[in-house]
């Protein structure tokens, strides 16, 4: 059983290239200098954050506000269109699929510089609405795989069966299809929250004044002055996703047995 | 009688992706084929400049270092990931390691950056650890070179392969593994004949996931690199766009990145054909 | 059971809306606010709180790196922004493209206050019709004089082996271009090919030496001791450095000068607070502000009285500043120095 030896070697050696960022940055996070030596335990980072750190939460909050909104909606346009996909036969089915995919296998630089142009083309300057619409984009694609994955698990014949007992479309939508897609509808909506909280090229490229997500504020950040803020941030919201994902995790059960 | 709203349902999806992907995607390629405004923009004037401009041999450089980069950071990403995902689907503890992979993955991507320039600066932590161990008595320059961004570059990408792979291995039927070892293979040849050939998919998969983001890697290079042979393709693409403001040419670069990526997914597509009808023969 | 998920969507969907238009609310409806689109480490903080606490504007501000960045990002959806503050030939590219507002200087009382003799030299904005001019200056060379206790003030500092991996220039054409042909005694201005192909062998050379071209980083890592020798804003470097090393760290104007600046404050066309944008523009042109940001910056002042009123010692004088050239506005041929620039940065 070499190879077993030698996989285990490389995973936890990749355990600790994988965490080793983590911990370096936390325990910066508590230091009292600015500099990478150690001089003394402070909280004085973590107090600056939540005192003077106006912009950092304006970001915080527009990026809620965007992760929200772009993964709702395409959390609904998605799940229609998976069950259009997945039940129907039509005209334009290659077409749709091939399209909504597509974003998938671009790099983001390229849908960042095509939305940029596009947006200034139909003159459209709010910053948070275009970045609202170029992550519900981006979104969309995730949703479908998802939504779609899920259905293609189920038995045609209920969906039939409910059909010959007289019921109509809409009833065999909201009754049957979409309690049944559920589970997947709900990651669909996690993963795109989760995407849309954690993009930073597009972002950047169509962002306008005033309209900075926080990945976006945090490159301001790090790129202007390397200050341990950016550690007590990050220390407050890995910590603030682990509780989350905590608290959630009767969510997970539901999504994973269901 | 059965009616049929696919259309219906998939209308408002269609449409959104139409008008905010396909249209902008069709206008950067219209834009690579005109002239550049005198101070940015672009001239309604059919131009094959951005073209012609790629053939500078400046150009082709950054197109070689972007290349390399991104291959050696998909080949080495693999490398890492294969070992690591056999060693998860035949562990018993799947579901805490796979949380183990992905905690570091909940921080914001330029947090973890950051973190890196924090550790591989030049009076960054490993410098710091390695001088005060007595191994080195000046710095070792890290950052801003194409290792470090190939460095950060798998660590960005690293699940994006490994959970694939994952998924693929622990389908395998390691029964088979054993059945061969009985044959007598060596244990490495039964792997190489026997697995690979089964996980296919879950390979090709790993290599586009990490491929084609890196391939158009826009702030890694930025932050970690910038010096000689680490500047990539998607920065070129950010600077024309966000500095020199020469669309044209940015549009042109963009497309040319398509056309890369697409290629690679089309190989993908191909495989998977081929690999459907290997099947289907093995079947009959 | 099953009815929670679609219940908590709802929730979510309703939630989301709800915010959606809150806050679309929040951005077109007050007009206490001002959106301020700044070079990077400009304006001390503590500055724009005095302004907001005086008038009750809020300040939104986002930072630029380069006059290039900035153009880029107003053409390209930076509709939205009131006042920003480009260097004079840049000035004059906004001024032709239509992108600036007149200014009605009896909105601006402070102007008064403003160096009569350096307003005679502006030829961007001849008599000022469109900018309020801000601060003036040149980018230099910061040394870490612990590390390098001895240095020729020349840019020839870059060409030094013993430095290699331990230094920066900035990221900016003009400015390293600038500095080359400053240094090979042509105009900053130049648009002979010859010696512009000359003074991309000089910055060719320098680039073999220093870690990278970089704007936005230096600072902070020159503060780190990750570099010790840096090309840039004074500024950038010495709001990063705690007192000791601020003792030790030396800032020059090379003997052979190198470009310089003068920074103005504009009005944007379509700016939607323009009372809020004249307050600020009067507001930062008061004596006493002035020389709050002078002392900030630690370059001199273009304001007569906020000059009298400054605590620290400047990092340069004018007379440093006699040595140096103003850059203009290249027009097309701005592609020259792109070309060269791009061969520079990857290694040509």
């Amino acid at each position: 059983m070499k190879k077993s030896r030698f996989s285990k070697l490389v995973f936890f050696l990749t355990l600790v290239f994988l965490f080793m960022p983590l911990f370096v940055l936390a325990v910066y996070a508590f230091n009292e200098s600015k500099n990478m030596l150690w001089t003394g335990f402070s909280l004085v980072w973590f107090e600056r954050l939540f005192t003077g750190s106006r912009n950092i939460w304006r970001a915080f909050w527009n990026s809620i506000l965007i992760a929200l909104t772009s993964a709702a909606t395409a959390t609904v346009l998605g799940s229609l269109g998976a069950i259009g996909i997945n039940w129907y036969n039509f005209k334009l089915k290659k077409y749709v699929q091939t399209v909504s995919l597509l974003p998938l296998v671009l790099p983001e630089i390229i849908i960042g510089v095509s939305m940029l142009i596009f947006f200034v083309g139909i003159d459209l300057h709010l910053g948070l609405l275009r970045i609202y619409i170029a992550h519900t984009t981006f979104n969309l694609p995730f949703v479908l795989l998802v939504v779609i994955s899920r259905l293609d698990e189920f038995d045609f014949s209920i969906i039939e069966a409910a059909r010959d007992l007289g019921a109509r479309e809409h009833q065999t939508l909201l009754r049957i299809i979409i309690p049944m897609a559920m589970p997947g509808i709900i990651s669909a909506f996690l993963i795109a929250v989760t995407m849309s909280l954690e993009d930073f090229v597009i972002t950047s490229f169509v962002s306008g004044p005033g309209s900075s997500t926080l990945p976006v504020h945090i490159y301001s950040m790090i790129r202007t002055g390397v200050s341990p803020v950016v550690n007590a941030l990050s220390v407050v919201l890995l910590g603030g996703t682990i509780c989350l994902v905590f608290l959630m995790r009767p969510f997970f059960k539901y999504i994973a047995h269901e | 009688m059965k009616k049929n709203h696919g259309l219906l349902y998939t209308l408002p999806t269609g449409l959104w992706v139409t008008v905010f992907f396909l249209v902008p995607v069709i206008i950067v390629f219209l834009y690579s084929f005109l002239d550049r405004g005198e101070r940015g923009g672009i001239v309604w004037r059919f131009s094959l400049e951005a073209y012609r401009d790629m053939a500078s041999p400046t150009f082709l450089h950054i197109l070689v270092i972007t290349m390399l980069i991104s291959l050696a950071a998909t080949v080495l990403t693999l490398l890492v990931a294969l070992p690591c995902a056999y060693y998860m689907a035949r562990s018993k503890r799947k579901s805490l390691y796979l949380f183990l992979i992905i905690i570091p993955f909940l921080t914001n991507f330029l947090i973890r950056i950051y973190a890196w320039q924090a550790i591989l600066g030049n009076s960054g932590f490993l410098n710091n650890l390695l001088i005060r161990a007595g191994l080195i008595k000046n710095h070792i320059q890290f950052l801003y070179n194409e290792w470090a961004v190939i460095i950060v570059l798998v660590y960005s990408y690293l699940p994006y392969a490994i959970l694939p792979l994952y998924s693929t291995i622990e389908k395998f039927d390691f029964s088979l593994l054993e059945a061969a070892r009985d044959l007598g293979t060596s244990h490495p040849g039964s792997i190489l004949r026997v697995m690979v050939p089964n996980i296919r998919a879950g390979i090709v998969s790993a290599v586009l996931f990490t491929f084609i983001p890196t391939f158009g890697a826009y702030a890694v290079p930025k932050l970690v690199g910038g010096g000689k042979n680490s500047f990539m393709l998607g920065n070129i693409i950010a600077d024309e766009i966000l500095v020199n403001r020469n669309w044209p040419f940015a549009s042109a670069t963009s497309i040319l990145i398509t056309l890369v990526t697409t290629a690679a997914l089309g190989l993908y597509v191909l495989a998977n054909k081929s690999a459907a009808r290997a099947a289907q023969r093995k079947k009959t | 059971m099953k009815k929670i998920p679609v219940l908590a969507m709802a929730i979510a969907c309703a939630l989301a809306i709800g915010v959606w238009a809150g806050g679309k609310g929040e951005t077109s409806g007050g007009s206490k606010v001002l959106y301020f689109y700044n070079w990077v480490t400009y304006i001390p903080e503590d500055v724009l709180q005095t302004f907001e606490e005086e008038t009750g504007i809020e300040v939104i501000l986002d930072e630029f790196a380069s006059n290039e960045e900035m153009y880029a990002k107003l053409k390209a959806g930076g509709a939205g922004y009131d006042v920003t503050i480009p260097s004079g030939d840049f000035v004059s590219i906004m001024i032709r493209e239509d992108m600036l507002q007149p200014i009605d200087m009896s909105k601006v009382p402070n102007f008064k206050y403003l160096d009569p003799e350096f307003l005679s030299k502006i030829t961007f904005d001849p008599g000022s019709r469109y900018s309020v001019p801000f601060f003036a200056g040149a980018a230099g060379i910061t040394v870490n004089t612990r590390q390098v206790p001895a240095f020729e003030k020349s840019w020839k500092i870059f060409t030094r082996d013993d430095l290699k991996g331990r230094m920066t220039m900035l990221d900016d054409m003009r400015e390293v271009m600038g500095d080359a042909l400053k240094f090979l005694g042509y105009s900053v201005n130049t648009k002979n090919p010859k010696e512009l192909e000359a003074a991309k062998q000089v910055v060719s050379l320098w680039r073999d030496k220093i870690v990278k071209f970089d704007a936005e980083t230096f600072g902070p890592a020159f503060a780190r001791g990750e570099f010790w020798v840096v090309q840039g804003y004074v500024e950038n470097v010495f709001t990063e450095l705690d007192e000791a090393l601020a003792q030790d760290a030396r800032f020059f104007i090379p003997d052979e000068g190198g470009p310089m600046y003068l920074d103005s404050m504009v009005i944007l066309k379509g700016a939607k607070n323009v009372e809020n944008a004249y307050k600020f523009i009067n507001f930062i042109s008061r004596p006493d502000i002035n020389a709050r940001i002078a002392d900030f910056l630690t370059i001199p002042s273009l304001n007569t009285e906020g000059r009298k009123l400054m605590k620290e010692k400047t990092a340069y004088s004018y007379e440093d500043l006699k040595r140096c050239e103003f850059k203009e506005d290249l027009g097309r041929d701005v592609e020259l120095y792109e070309s060269i620039w791009h061969e520079i940065r990857i290694g040509k």
